[in-house]
Formats: structure tokens, C-alpha cells, sequence
């Protein structure tokens, strides 16, 4: 629990590019706002007190209109020039450095993530989870499967929606390491809070480490309940939904699975990435998140443990 | 990485947000230039009021020359001869005494569904291969009646028929020292004695648990059956083998995707563009692992050129249909491959649709040609594409010469000679979640498996094929073993001018139509030409036609039993006359409506026919029979 | 008091059931293949499930989304047909009830419909079974999927007018008790 007072979803916590600069914005919108409403608030208030007195004289009354017309105009060119000033200072910051491009597709109710590389099989598909690195911009592009879905990590960038059939995109440019958490902005059905996505901000020579680690292969079960495990996953219903690269499992339905054990959570963000955690939901997906696609399969005990095994070890 | 090609992302991302306005000023304005344009496109379709123009090339009409057709009235492999023109020299009908040719004997086959294939004739004998069960029925030609003198039956598995994408057709067998070679649909290429029908060796290669099928009719060449698979509906990796004639042992085989040794890519290999050139381009052009299930079936025809000792045959599309789970060129599908026939070594592949958008695939026949281009003699290859482009290739080199669209495209805007490359319409990309109209040609293509015949006496492809268009959605297939892999929902319709068939004569070295005819349902029915100045082929409600090559006149017609997808052919009988031979018997892809009872209701039925041919079960009903025309006599 | 109770009574088809029940033990007595029982009644025991997800909303519009998903579609277009025939007319191969189409979908069918026991579970056959019989629009109005969640080209079930069902033998032609 403490990981949520730790500002992992928090919109002021200065990890992403918006933040720095939007923030500042955002202060002056509100202070020079802020004056302008106290200054009519005064005034009417005044008018009331002072109605049908007619003591004003009219140099007074031009004065004060000047006077208005003179703040409001100077208001606005602050406010301009500020806007201005922020949208070239996020240009400047993006420009030149080469993005990292990455597909992020929302479905019910979980994120399908897609690296895309210099050659189409340099791609890395994960789900869930975003890993990017300090102070390179990352485009992502945006789509949905079902219905529409936003894309929220709080410290790194505001909203933006998913629209099936459209194609949107956002450019965040982490500013610090650290571990957030993204969210579904959009009410997408009955487990609309149970989509999560788990953002890693890591240094660039880490999340190249991670980037080849993801783009290996899965590892083949070595212990004899793994392999039970493997058996189990690439002959049975598993395979109808999920890929397992490397193994027969190629099932494009459901989360990438290939290395399922890295990531930080289960069930996009329902449940931490544990030993006891997987067994509950491989055992009863529903229970977890009832209305997930993952059905209800009923296990054997021995079967249950094979599948757990094997799911681990794909690290 | 490519920095330059990023750097620009982020500056068009930029500009987008300082100059909002202007941006979205500047997106009317295209859009305004992008209708005009696009209004003016459809204005400049090939218009079918070429229809009537008479044949002008009686200068000069043998403008191109066939290679390899000595002709010995015999039909010993579905395209005639190894450079695939489907004439036959036969000349005792012609153009003048064809309205009195008449029925000589007619077979049923007993089976009710598409049948595809060409009959065999070698000697006194007829050889016929039905759709599933594959039986294979010899015909004794030499008593009253063509007898049946042997069946035999392969009995391939009953679950084939789940995973045959278009109906459980087969094209044809092949013939060679008294051998019949034919495929089952169940994976297994077997010989016959052909005098017996006793089997010599059947070799097993494929498995329908992965999708597999085999539909196509083998090439016999150079002591070698040639064959391929099918199953690029279903997520199949697509191979070609060369069987021992003898033994049935596998000589090689070479797959469609995958590192080069499983391509059999070496140092023989120099593709004419650069686009074909690379390691490992079957794994590199394709998401990691998608390369297992990425199609380039060679479902098609295989030509042979015996001096180059070159086998020419063309890839299908790749799994699954909609492009964009499948980024890159996802090499080596729709394309055309030239292998050495000895080892199999890949001498060349050109790829006519790369990133393939629509399921266009490069399954077509290639009829190898001698004839001018720019002056010069070359040897050529004549592949009228299912993309819509006719194509004059090198043989040797795989150099495209001239690729023009021989029916109304929008999907493309053209291929480019410097590049090789086909450029498509981005308007007309298919984007997941979204339906795209209008896109011409639709799936099955300007024309699909059923084969163009070319003919000496003018110089002319005779190409029967399709005029429709389609809407295309897109969503993400899931993969399953043995299922199904398409992710897009089709519907195809009638594309300019109402009618869904054409056949097209067309001049190979002006690269234009010289006359078409209109035909109401699409044709799926191959052509055959004669020395006699004939052109027959077969319509999808059961008429069988014989008109002119010159004009297109029709000449004389026949209403047969069922719907025509078969490959006419031409033979000389034991009694030293000319006999005309088609198989009719509506299936297929389009006619499945009618063979597996599809229900029209549903315009997606059958991968997008609902909509295209729901009038078909009024016109024509299954049952499989050969008929066999004459001159009286 | 009566608009709630009338509220209430369309409260099944609004269930959502999201773990089932597996089909081993129910199937006591089987889903019987019944064209192949000539002369018996098809269902002595009819399986109370088939009412219950057949005339549930989510059931259906699940077995639509499993439809699609498990490449259904693929082979049955939208209930046309193609590589496999047509489901959305009133000739049943294999019988066109709830339990018979289950059977079809645990056990496969000789000419190429693949079994799919072991990869899909009881509960999504159900569920399939249902919108199966949608396809023919045999379940209430009410019940029928508006609209599917893929861009799609045909129309929606909901326009659709009812097929009766004809089977090979008359065991078929009893649909399941609404």
C-alpha cells in the first residue's frame, strides 16, 4: 500500500515532461485567473453596496474602464507568451532525440504492448507493463480493440483516449527513474479498475538489457513439473488465447505471455507478481476480476502446479 | 534506428501543436485536392466501352511465339505444355464448322462438389481426378461410350474438408512414363500405373492438423513432381517440393518463409531489385515467430523452362489476411520464385505484392513467352496477376518489363519499373476497426487460380476473370492451429459496369485490351485455345462457349449440367479426330454458395461471396460430369 | 408492484455468470448426438443449463465475442457459412438444440468440424451454443446481440426473422424449451 503514498500515480510528482512545464503554466492560468476573478468579485460586490448612489464622476468611470481594459489585455499577452514559451521549451526538449516507438493497444480490460524496432522482427510484445528510458521520448500510438479506453500515467503525461477504429498517439519524455503506475481513464465496463499498467522508468542501458531480454525467446521448462506445465499450456485451452514465442502457443486473443514472470503484476495490475498470487488467479481468474475473458477452467490439482511451475520459469 | 526518419516524427508532432490552425487549414485543403484527385481516378478507369474494338494486330498478328508446345494431340498435364499456353495446334474445328459440334459422350463423376481440373489424355486413354475423395476415373477412349477401365480411390481423411479454404477442390494430375501423379487433399502425392491404376508410391507432406492441403495439379519435369501446398487461410507455412518421378522420396523442398537454408536461398540467388535482397528475409520481414504461420502457399501453376532449367512458380498471400499484425515485406509470399530444378536453389523472386494488403496472392499461371519487348527478342514470363496488373517479365533475370492493370484498380496506384515495387492507394490501406469501400480488384483478385490460354494465331492472352470490388474491416485474428487465420470481414460486389466476370483478350506486347466480353457471374472457368482459331471456356451458371479469337463473336454455346470452374482441354481421339473435353461442376470459392449450401443471407458467407453470387443457387446446381464435344463424323 | 415484479422477471437475461459449471458430470447421460437415436426421444433429461444460457443476454454476447475469437467465424462467416456450413439457416446437420450443438462443439463432426474439448471450457460451449442459435434468431428479441464489437458487415441479429428448425431426423426439430 505504501507504493501508492510513494507517488507512483501522482500527477505532481515531477517525473515527466508535462509536469515541469505544465505545472508552472497551470500556476500562472490560476494566479493571473485567480486576480481577474477577485478584481470582478470586488467590483461587483461594490456595485451592489454603492447602486444608486450616482456620485461617479465620468473621468473616474473612464479611468477604471481603461484601467480594466489595460489589465485584461496585459493578462492575456501574458498568458500567450507564457503558452508559447512552454510549447517551444517541450519542442526543444523532444527535438532530436529519436522516439522510441511503441503501440499500446487497449482491450477489456488490459494493455497489449507492442516495441517496434528497426526491422519488423526486432519487435518486442509484452502486455501490461511499459518499460522506458530516462530522457529519451517515447511516441506511442494509441488503438483499441472494443471500446474506448485512456491512457493514464499521472506522473508522466496527461490523458489521452483510445477510440476503436482511430488512431491516436502521445509523446512522453520520462524525466526520472522510477516505478509508476498507469491507469484506464475511461469507464470500459464492469473491471474498468482493474486496469492497470505498470511503467517502469529505468536508465537506457537498463531498458536495453530489458529490450533483449524481451525480445528472446521464452525459456524452455527445465524441471519435470515445468515441463507438465509447458504440456499443459501449449496443448489445452491456454493456447487458444495467449502466445508463447518460441512455443506452439500462438494465440493472439489474450496477453503476450513469452516472458509473464518479469513483469511487477498479474491481471493488469490485479494482483502482484507472486509464487501464491499466480496459483490464484491460473485457479480462478474470475474470482479476481469476475468478467475477464480468462475463463474458469477448473483445474486439477496436478495440473494446477504444472501450469504455476511453468509460468514462473518464464522469466 | 533510423534518427533522420524519427527526427521528422517529432518536428511533424511539434508542428502540429504550435500551428494547430494552419495544420488543420492545411488538411482541409488536402482533403479538397484529395477528392479531386480521387474523383478524377475514378474518371480515368479503364472504360468498358472497349468492349467491341475489333482486333487490329492482323499486321503482324504472331507478335509473340510459345515455346515448347510440339503438339501430339495428347493432354498430358493441365497447362498443355511446360510453358503453360493451354493451345492446342488441333485445327479440324474452326471458327466455321464449330455451331455444328456436338456432344460425343458425356460421365458423371458422382460428386457434387467444384470441380477444378483438367482431364488427362494420353493415347486411348482419359484420365480424371474429382474433388475430395480424389478418385482418380481412367477412361477408355478407344470403345463406344469412353467405358471406365479403372477407379481408384485414395480414400484421403474426412477432416481434410475442415480446412480446405474454398471448397475441397483439386486441379488436375500430371502425367510421365506411364505414370499419373495427382494430389490428395489430405497431404499425399501419389503415383498410379496408368495403365492398371495400380499405385506405385505416395509420399505424405503435409498435415491437415496445421491447415494443410493440397488442391494443386504437379508438373512432371526433369524426372521430378513438382508440388505445393495449400492453407494460406489458415496460417500454414507454405512449401514447394520436388518428388523423385521414380520413388516419390523427396528431392527438396523449399519453404516460403523462414532463414534461407529452410528457403533454400545460396549463393545462386540474384533477385533483380534490391527489395528481394538480404539474409534471412523470411525471418526479418516478419514479428518475431509470425514467419511459422505466415502463408506463401504455392497452391498455383509451375512452369518449367527446360533450358534454363528454371521452375517457375508463384507464393501465396500471407497469414492472416489483415496486414497489420504482419509489419514488413513479409517475404517470400505473393510472389513469383525461380528455382534451379535439380537442387531447388532459388535463382530469383520478385515479390509483386509486398506487406500483401487485400489477399492478392501470386498463385498465377506464368506462360512463358518469346516475343519483342522494345524491339528486342526476349524470353519472357506472362503472369496476369491477381493484383490486377498484367505482367512481361524477364524469365532469366526476373526484371519486370511492362506491369499493367488489365481492369479497373483502385487499391494500387501503379507498379514502379525502377523499384519493382507496387505502390498501393494509402485511401484504400485496411486499418483495423474500421471498413474500407470501394476497393478494387476485391480478394479473389482481377482474376484468380483459373488459367489465361495464349495463342500463336494472334499473338493474344486470353485471360478469363473477375471485374469486383469489395469493403474490406479489419480485426486481429487469433491464431489456432488448423483454424482459420483472416481477420478481416470481405464482401465483395460487382465492380464498374454491373457485370462480375470478363474475359479479356489482351496484347502482351502494346500491353492493352484488344476486346473484352462481359460476363454476368464471375468467371472461374480456365480458357483454351486451338489451332482452329478458337477460344473456349466455361460460365459459372453452366454454359460452355467456343467463340473467335480475333473478335470475341460467340461462335457456339452449351448449356451443361451444372456451373463451369473446370479447365477445357483439347485432344486428338483414337479415331484421328479432334475432340473438345470440360468437366463441369460449380464449387470453388465463389460457388461453394451452391456446393456447401452457403446461406446469402450473410454477405461475409464463404469469405465475402454472400454478396457477390447470392443469384447463383437460381442459376445453376451442384453435380460434377464430363462432357466431351465433336465435329459429327 | 407490478412494474417491479415484471422488472424482476427480465432480471435472467441479464445474469452474468462468470464461472459455469463443467460439463463432465452434468452431461450425465450425455449431450446426445440424437439424429444418430432414431426412434428415441431426443432429450429425456433435458439439460437445465441450455435454458439458462440461452435466454441470458451476456451468455450470448459472450459466445459472439468467442465467436469470433476462436476463429468460429472463419469457417461460418457470420452464419453463413463457408468452409463449413451455414448456421444461420434451418438445416442442422447434427441437430440445432442447445445440447446437440455442445456435443458438436465437445466432440467435433467427421467432416472437418474439430473438437474442441480440452481447449475451450464447458461454459464457453454453452455460451457458443447460444449465440449459435442466435444466428437463426431462435432466442427472445430481447435477448439477441444488437451489434458485434468487430466492424462487420452484415446486419444485426436483432432484424433478423426466426428460422424453424428441420434436422435430418425429428429429434431435431425440437428447439429447447424457452
Amino acid at each position: 500500500m505504501s507504493a501508492w503514498l510513494n507517488g507512483i500515480q501522482s500527477a505532481t510528482s515531477g517525473a515527466g515532461l508535462h509536469d515541469q512545464q505544465f505545472n508552472g503554466l497551470f500556476l500562472l492560468f490560476l494566479g493571473i485567473t485567480g486576480f481577474f476573478y477577485l478584481i470582478v468579485i470586488v467590483a461587483l460586490i461594490a456595485a451592489i453596496i454603492l447602486r444608486r448612489r450616482r456620485t461617479g464622476s465620468e473621468p473616474l468611470a473612464r479611468a477604471a474602464l481603461f484601467g480594466w481594459v489595460g489589465a485584461v489585455v496585459v493578462g492575456l499577452a501574458v498568458l500567450s507568451a507564457a503558452s508559447f514559451l512552454v510549447d517551444r521549451r517541450v519542442d526543444a526538449a523532444t527535438m532530436g532525440r529519436p522516439p522510441l516507438k511503441i503501440e499500446l493497444v487497449a482491450n477489456q480490460w488490459w494493455w497489449d504492448v507492442r516495441y517496434h524496432g528497426a526491422s519488423p522482427s526486432d519487435e518486442v510484445h509484452t502486455a501490461n507493463e511499459l518499460h522506458l528510458p530516462v530522457g529519451v521520448p517515447a511516441l506511442v500510438t494509441l488503438k483499441s480493440n472494443d471500446v474506448i479506453h485512456s491512457f493514464w500515467v499521472p506522473p508522466l503525461a496527461g490523458k489521452q483516449d483510445l477510440v476503436p477504429g482511430r488512431t491516436n498517439d502521445i509523446l512522453l519524455l520520462p524525466r526520472r527513474t522510477g516505478l509508476f503506475r498507469g491507469q484506464c481513464a475511461e469507464f470500459c465496463g464492469t473491471q474498468h479498475a482493474r486496469m492497470a499498467l505498470d511503467v517502469t522508468v529505468e536508465s537506457l542501458p537498463d531498458f536495453r538489457r530489458w529490450q533483449r531480454a524481451q525480445r528472446a525467446p521464452a525459456f524452455a521448462p527445465r524441471t519435470a513439473l515445468a515441463q507438465g506445465g509447458y504440456a499443459y499450456v501449449t496443448q489445452r485451452e491456454c493456447a487458444n488465447c495467449h502466445n508463447i514465442t518460441g512455443t506452439p502457443a500462438s494465440g493472439r486473443f489474450g496477453p503476450d505471455l513469452t516472458h509473464l514472470a518479469s513483469r511487477r503484476s498479474i491481471g493488469a495490475g490485479t494482483y502482484p507478481m507472486t509464487r501464491g498470487h499466480l496459483y490464484a488467479w491460473v485457479a480462478d481468474p474470475q474470482g479476481a476480476k469476475p468478467g475477464n475473458n480468462m475463463p474458469y477452467i477448473g483445474f486439477e490439482a496436478q495440473d494446477l502446479h504444472a501450469v504455476v511451475a511453468y509460468l514462473q520459469s518464464l522469466k | 534506428m533510423k534518427p533522420g526518419y524519427i527526427r521528422e516524427a517529432v518536428l511533424a508532432a511539434a508542428r502540429r501543436r504550435t500551428w494547430l490552425w494552419a495544420g488543420v487549414l492545411l488538411l482541409l485543403a488536402l482533403g479538397i485536392v484529395f477528392a479531386i484527385v480521387r474523383l478524377a481516378g475514378h474518371d480515368s478507369l479503364p472504360s468498358e466501352s472497349v468492349t467491341t474494338t475489333p482486333y487490329a494486330g492482323s499486321t503482324g498478328a504472331i507478335t509473340a511465339r510459345s515455346i515448347g508446345d510440339g503438339d501430339d494431340g495428347q493432354w498430358t498435364m493441365a497447362a498443355k505444355n511446360y510453358a503453360s499456353t493451354r493451345f492446342s495446334s488441333a485445327r479440324e474445328i474452326d471458327t466455321r464448322n464449330v455451331r455444328r459440334l456436338h456432344v460425343a459422350f458425356t460421365f458423371s463423376t458422382g460428386i457434387v462438389k467444384g470441380h477444378e481440373a483438367a482431364p488427362l489424355v494420353i493415347g486411348g486413354m482419359m484420365y480424371i481426378v474429382t474433388p475430395f475423395p480424389n478418385y482418380v476415373y481412367a477412361l477408355d477412349l478407344t470403345q463406344p461410350g469412353a467405358p471406365v477401365k479403372w477407379t481408384f480411390k485414395p480414400k484421403p481423411l474426412s477432416a481434410a474438408q475442415g480446412v480446405a479454404c474454398c471448397d475441397v477442390v483439386n486441379r488436375g494430375a500430371a502425367y510421365a512414363d506411364n505414370r499419373i501423379f495427382f494430389n490428395t487433399l489430405d497431404n499425399r502425392t501419389i503415383a498410379l500405373d496408368a495403365t492398371t491404376g495400380r499405385m506405385l508410391w505416395e509420399t505424405k507432406l503435409g498435415d491437415i492438423n496445421r491447415g494443410e492441403t493440397m488442391t494443386m495439379a504437379p508438373l512432371v519435369a526433369g524426372g521430378k513432381v513438382l508440388v505445393g501446398n495449400a492453407g494460406g487461410e489458415m496460417g500454414v507455412r507454405g512449401w514447394f517440393a520436388a518428388l523423385d518421378a521414380a520413388t516419390g522420396r523427396i528431392a527438396w523442398k523449399a519453404f516460403a518463409t523462414g532463414p534461407d537454408r529452410d528457403v533454400l536461398i545460396g549463393p545462386a540467388y540474384k533477385p533483380f531489385y534490391a527489395m528481394d535482397r538480404g539474409r534471412d528475409l523470411g525471418v526479418t520481414s516478419w514479428p518475431p515467430d509470425a514467419w511459422k504461420m505466415g502463408g506463401g502457399a504455392a497452391w498455383g501453376w509451375v512452369s518449367y523452362d527446360p533450358q534454363l532449367r528454371l521452375v517457375y512458380y508463384g507464393t501465396g498471400n500471407p497469414g492472416p489476411w489483415n496486414p497489420e499484425q504482419r509489419p514488413g515485406d513479409n517475404k517470400f509470399a505473393t510472389g513469383v520464385f525461380a528455382r534451379n530444378i535439380d537442387d531447388g536453389q532459388a535463382r530469383w523472386f520478385y515479390q509483386s505484392s509486398p506487406h500483401d494488403l487485400f489477399d492478392h496472392d501470386g498463385i498465377n499461371e506464368q506462360i512463358l513467352l518469346d516475343m519483342p519487348v522494345k524491339g528486342r527478342m526476349r524470353g519472357v514470363m506472362a503472369r496476369p496477376e491477381r493484383n490486377g496488373y498484367f505482367y512481361i517479365m524477364d524469365r532469366a533475370t526476373g526484371e519486370v518489363l511492362s506491369a499493367k492493370a488489365f481492369g479497373p484498380v483502385t487499391a494500387y496506384k501503379g507498379v514502379d519499373l525502377k523499384t519493382g515495387r507496387l505502390a498501393p492507394n494509402p485511401a484504400m490501406e485496411p486499418k483495423e476497426g474500421r471498413v474500407v469501400r470501394g476497393i478494387c480488384p476485391s480478394a479473389p483478385g482481377m482474376k484468380d487460380w483459373n488459367p489465361a490460354a495464349f495463342s500463336p494465331l494472334t499473338g493474344l492472352v486470353y485471360i478469363p476473370h473477375n471485374n469486383l470490388c469489395m469493403d474490406w474491416g479489419s480485426y486481429e485474428a487469433n491464431y489456432i492451429a488448423g483454424t482459420p487465420y483472416i481477420g478481416a470481414d470481405v464482401k465483395y460486389y460487382a465492380g464498374p459496369g454491373g457485370h462480375r466476370g470478363v474475359l479479356t483478350a489482351w496484347d502482351p506486347v502494346h500491353q492493352r485490351p484488344v476486346w473484352r466480353i462481359k460476363e454476368d457471374l464471375p468467371l472461374w472457368s480456365g480458357a483454351l485455345t486451338t489451332g482452329g482459331g478458337l477460344l473456349f471456356y466455361g460460365t459459372m451458371d453452366g454454359w460452355f462457349k467456343a467463340v473467335d479469337q480475333r473478335s470475341g463473336k460467340l461462335l457456339w454455346r452449351f448449356k451443361t449440367g451444372s456451373g463451369i470452374i473446370g479447365q477445357p482441354i483439347s485432344y486428338r481421339g483414337p479415331d484421328g479426330h479432334q475432340y473438345i473435353a470440360i468437366l463441369s461442376g460449380v464449387g470453388g470459392w465463389p460457388g461453394s454458395i451452391v456446393s456447401n449450401a452457403l446461406d446469402a443471407r450473410d454477405p461475409t458467407a464463404g469469405n465475402g461471396w454472400g454478396s457477390a453470387v447470392g443469384d447463383l443457387p437460381q442459376k445453376t446446381t451442384a453435380g460434377g460430369m464430363l462432357y466431351v464435344f465433336a465435329l459429327p463424323h | 408492484m407490478i412494474a417491479s415484479l415484471v422488472s424482476l422477471s427480465a432480471c435472467d437475461r441479464e445474469e452474468r455468470e462468470s464461472r459455469g459449471r463443467p460439463l463432465a458430470e452434468a452431461a450425465a447421460g450425455g449431450p446426445l448426438v440424437s439424429t444418430l437415436r432414431a426412434g428415441e426421444p431426443p432429450h429425456p433429461r433435458p439439460d437445465p443449463r441450455a435454458a439458462e444460457y440461452e435466454n441470458n443476454a451476456y451468455a450470448v454476447s459472450q459466445g459472439q465475442k468467442l465467436f469470433q475469437a476462436m476463429n468460429c467465424s472463419g469457417c461460418h462467416a457470420h452464419g453463413g457459412g463457408g468452409m463449413g456450413p451455414a448456421l444461420m439457416d434451418d438445416q442442422w446437420r447434427y441437430g440445432g438444440n442447445m445440447e446437440q450443438i455442445v456435443a458438436t462443439l465437445d466432440q467435433g463432426r467427421p467432416n472437418g468440424m474439430l473438437s474442441w474439448r480440452g481447449r475451450l471450457t464447458a461454459q464457453q460451449m454453452w455460451q457458443l451454443a447460444a449465440y449459435v442459435r442466435s444466428l437463426s434468431a431462435q432466442q427472445r428479441q430481447d435477448v439477441l446481440p444488437g451489434r458485434a464489437d468487430e466492424p462487420s458487415n452484415t446486419e444485426p441479429q436483432t432484424l433478423r426473422s426466426r428460422e424453424e428448425m428441420h434436422s435430418s431426423s425429428p429429434a431435431g426439430v425440437q428447439g429447447t424449451a424457452q
